[in-house]
């Protein structure tokens, strides 16, 4: 038997009490996961953004729109391939008026091009831009919402007053991970034709791409230039610093977040270091017979090191094993169709896994660490002489 | 009764395993108190914004300020009902409000964030009586000046007073005072003359809310019915109180189920290392045991002993927690509203419920933890034990 075997073999001495600690490890583990998978989900928006669409707004406030005409101003722009224009229409579901989804009303064709993420079938596409009154849905959503091509459904307006009837012509699903396919889009037409006097023709933001992924500051700077002279400033961004913006304003949550995975690890090193400390003490007495037969205090550390570092991952394993299939086949369905605005995509990144396995081992070994010191420093006769 | 002084002593003994075992139990503890003091202090900042005997009218389906728009000269229409309460000079006591929410640099660098700002009229004090400056003087009305929310002052560039915020280029607003409302979300906002701030942000001609105290809180029926039963004006009508409860639901909701999922899993993390630890006692104690019984203590007395002892680890441990949450309260802490998606300044709020469910949950996790280590002690057979 190697000397590691010697080693893991102790683990399963007190099998009742190895077992506990491996539940609680793997518990701590499985939460552990999840924390990080919220942090990292909630980063995909800006990780995965186009690196060649830029956005404009309002220079002090998202809830204040821009005149139309400043589309075609930015169009004009040299390095601009195309630009896009949308307004946030704020409806809700009347049947469940507390649930929160993303709905918009855009320019439709040029929607579809500045973003072409956003995938139709041929036939719903054709049908969409013919269609006035026509929307389009997430997978996400129509999923939760049961809807399928060709029912009707009604929106309340929040910003836009009264109850707002659309066709169903479509249903996109999103091939970037940015992109989330929770949200509900129609025609900025239908809603324009109603405002009258200066509500009309304005735009919430305007979306472009650019012709080359390195020009996004530079368009961007001239565009914030020729409307610095104008009544309405802008300001301009590449989609990734917008979302990061958006993130930056959550921050707050997110420390709080990463402070609790931090105290998981700390539960997790207290219940191993616990465990360790008393299989030490039980065996102080056979580590001295141990030494006496010629065994070093290297090898005692070896062996106690050897069995935190086997339980702790182990446990991890366990708990990877567990928080995996929990999370990525049954969670994600679940908060993608509810919270899809902020977790377009939530799953557990292959790296939260690496790190959680590398940190059960790093932690065993930690935890192994004060009582292997303590039993090599114990002098042979002293440990042979207690007695417990 | 087996003296309690035996379970004190006996945690003293093994002042490693004890402290480790408490130690986890303070951390859950600490996040499960500091999360129910977030929520509280969530609830106190928005729910201290409204009073019992006001009403705020906004545009019908707009489910915030933020979206609603009224026409200025329909504010009259919303004053004249006989249940509006009258100021000693006759006029009826309301103010019509425009909110707009800006953007503003975090004045550690650390990126923007959106801050609300308020056009008041300058009657606003006599509405709000408990707005108080504290620092510097009140706004001119007419003037380019503004006062600041205590909570928010100095978190964001410009916003300090004898600073200088651009509600847009070439519109400053210079802040010549700090104001306090005693703890409630108004605290975090930018106070400005009505006129100003319309113009600035191109709201001319109406307001964002208008709000009316009444006579008696029990008149709001009444006064609903006058103005909601003008549907040609399409307004609703809510007490200032569910108002801000609806306003705080969703960040509160937020905060909780990510506490209460958190607190689940630390829970069984601490849970299972108290079970160790009491079973690791009873191991290790099993000739104390049949000592005791042979001197004629029964099972049910050895029971209620080991019990006794795992409720008092966990006491400790759960004190030690709830007093580091308790300190908290000393800080706070600045997140995203997302009713209105502008930064409030929330506090750690201690309430005595906080400490007393702190406790009992510890307590209970002490008593599942100990509760099968304490039913092995009492079940020993006593020749066994003796033998050991």
């Amino acid at each position: 038997m190697t000397l590691f075997g010697l080693a893991a073999r102790n683990a399963l001495r007190n099998r009742f009490r190895t077992g506990l600690t491996v539940l609680g490890v793997a518990v701590a583990v499985i939460a552990f996961v999840l924390l990080r998978t919220v942090i990292t989900s909630w980063n995909i928006a800006a990780e995965y953004s186009a690196q060649d669409r830029i956005a404009t707004r309002h220079k002090q406030s998202f809830v204040i729109t821009l005149p139309l005409r400043y589309v075609e101003n930015i169009r004009e722009v040299k390095g601009i391939k195309d630009a896009t224009w949308m307004n946030w229409f704020g409806g809700k579901d009347p049947k469940t008026p507390d649930e929160f989804f993303a709905n918009f009303a855009a320019d439709a064709k040029s929607f579809l091009t500045v973003f072409d993420e956003v995938q139709l079938p041929e036939e719903q596409k054709q049908k969409w831009l013919e269609d006035r009154q026509g929307a389009i849905f997430g997978s996400s959503l129509a999923n939760k919402l049961g809807l399928k091509v060709g029912d009707r459904y009604t929106l309340s307006g929040t910003i836009f007053p009264g109850d707002w009837v659309f066709n169903v012509d479509g249903i996109y699903t999103s091939n970037r991970k940015s992109f989330d396919q929770s949200s509900m889009i129609f025609h900025w037409q239908l809603v324009n034709e109603t405002l009258q006097g200066r509500l009309r023709d304005q735009v919430g933001w305007v979306a472009s791409r650019v012709d080359g992924p390195g020009m996004g500051a530079d368009v961007s700077a001239q565009i914030d230039k020729i409307f610095d002279q104008y009544d309405t400033q802008t300001i301009t961004m590449s989609e990734r610093a917008m979302n990061l913006s958006f993130l930056g304003m959550f921050s707050a949550v997110l420390k709080a977040i990463d402070v609790v995975s931090i105290i998981i690890l700390l539960i997790l090193t207290m219940i191993l270091a616990n465990t360790i400390a008393m299989g030490v003490r039980e065996r102080t007495s056979e580590y001295g017979a141990l030494r006496a037969l010629g065994f070093t205090p290297g090898h005692i550390r070896y062996f106690i090191i050897g069995e935190s570092i086997t339980v702790g991952l182990i446990a991890g394993l366990i708990g990877v094993a567990i928080a995996w299939p929990l999370v990525n086949n049954g969670m994600a369905a679940v908060i993608e169709e509810n919270m899809g605005a902020m977790f377009p995509y939530f799953r557990i990144e292959p790296t939260t896994i690496a790190i959680a396995l590398l940190l059960a081992l790093a932690l065993g070994a930690l935890s192994g660490l004060v009582p292997a010191i303590q039993a090599g420093r114990l002098s042979v006769v002293n440990a042979l002489r207690r007695v417990e | 009764m087996i003296p309690l002084s035996y379970n004190l002593r006996s945690l003293t003994v093994r002042k490693t395993t004890t402290f480790a075992t408490a130690f986890g139990i303070a951390l859950v503890v600490f996040v499960f108190s500091a999360v129910s003091m977030l929520s509280a202090g969530i609830k106190k900042t928005l729910g201290s914004s409204g009073k019992p005997d006001n009403a705020i009218i906004t545009r019908k389906g707009s489910d915030a300020e933020l979206s609603s728009a009224i026409d200025t000269p329909n504010i009259g229409l919303i004053l004249a009902p006989k249940e509006v309460a009258r100021r000693k000079n006759g006029q009826s006591d309301g103010v019509g409000e425009v909110v707009v929410v800006a953007t503003a640099d975090k004045v550690d660098g650390n990126g923007v964030s959106n801050a609300q700002i308020r056009g008041v009229p300058e009657d606003v004090y006599e509405f709000r009586p408990e707005a108080k400056i504290i620092e510097g003087r009140k706004a001119k009305p007419g003037a380019d000046e503004a006062v600041i929310g205590k909570a928010i002052a100095g978190r964001f560039k410009g916003f300090g007073l004898g600073q200088s915020y651009e509600l847009r280029k070439n519109r400053p607003v210079q802040i010549v005072g700090v104001f306090e409302t005693g703890g409630s979300s108004f605290e975090s906002e930018l106070w400005a003359d009505v006129d100003t701030v319309r113009t600035a942000y191109g709201r001319d001609g109406i307001v964002s809310s208008v709000r009316v105290r009444l006579s008696d809180p029990g008149l709001f029926p009444a006064y609903e019915r006058a103005i909601e039963g003008n549907r040609q004006l399409g307004f609703e009508v809510e007490r200032e109180v569910a108002y801000y409860e609806k306003q705080s639901e969703g960040t509160s909701l937020f905060i909780n189920i990510l506490g209460t999922v958190v607190a689940f899993f630390f829970a069984i993390g601490a849970m299972v290392g108290a079970m160790i630890t009491m079973y690791s006692a009873v191991a290790n104690r099993k000739r104390e045991i049949g000592t005791l019984r042979a001197l004629g203590f029964g099972k049910g007395q050895i029971l209620f002993s080991f019990l006794f002892e795992a409720l008092v680890l966990s006491l400790i441990g759960g004190a030690i927690g709830a007093a580091a949450a308790l300190a908290m309260s000393l800080v706070s802490f600045s997140m995203m509203n997302f009713q209105s998606f502008s930064e409030i300044v929330f506090r750690f709020e201690p309430t005595p419920d906080t400490i007393i469910s702190a406790l009992i949950f510890a307590g209970v996790m002490g008593f599942i933890g100990g509760f099968a280590p304490a039913v092995r002690a009492a079940r020993m057979p006593l020749i066994k034990a003796l033998k050991e």
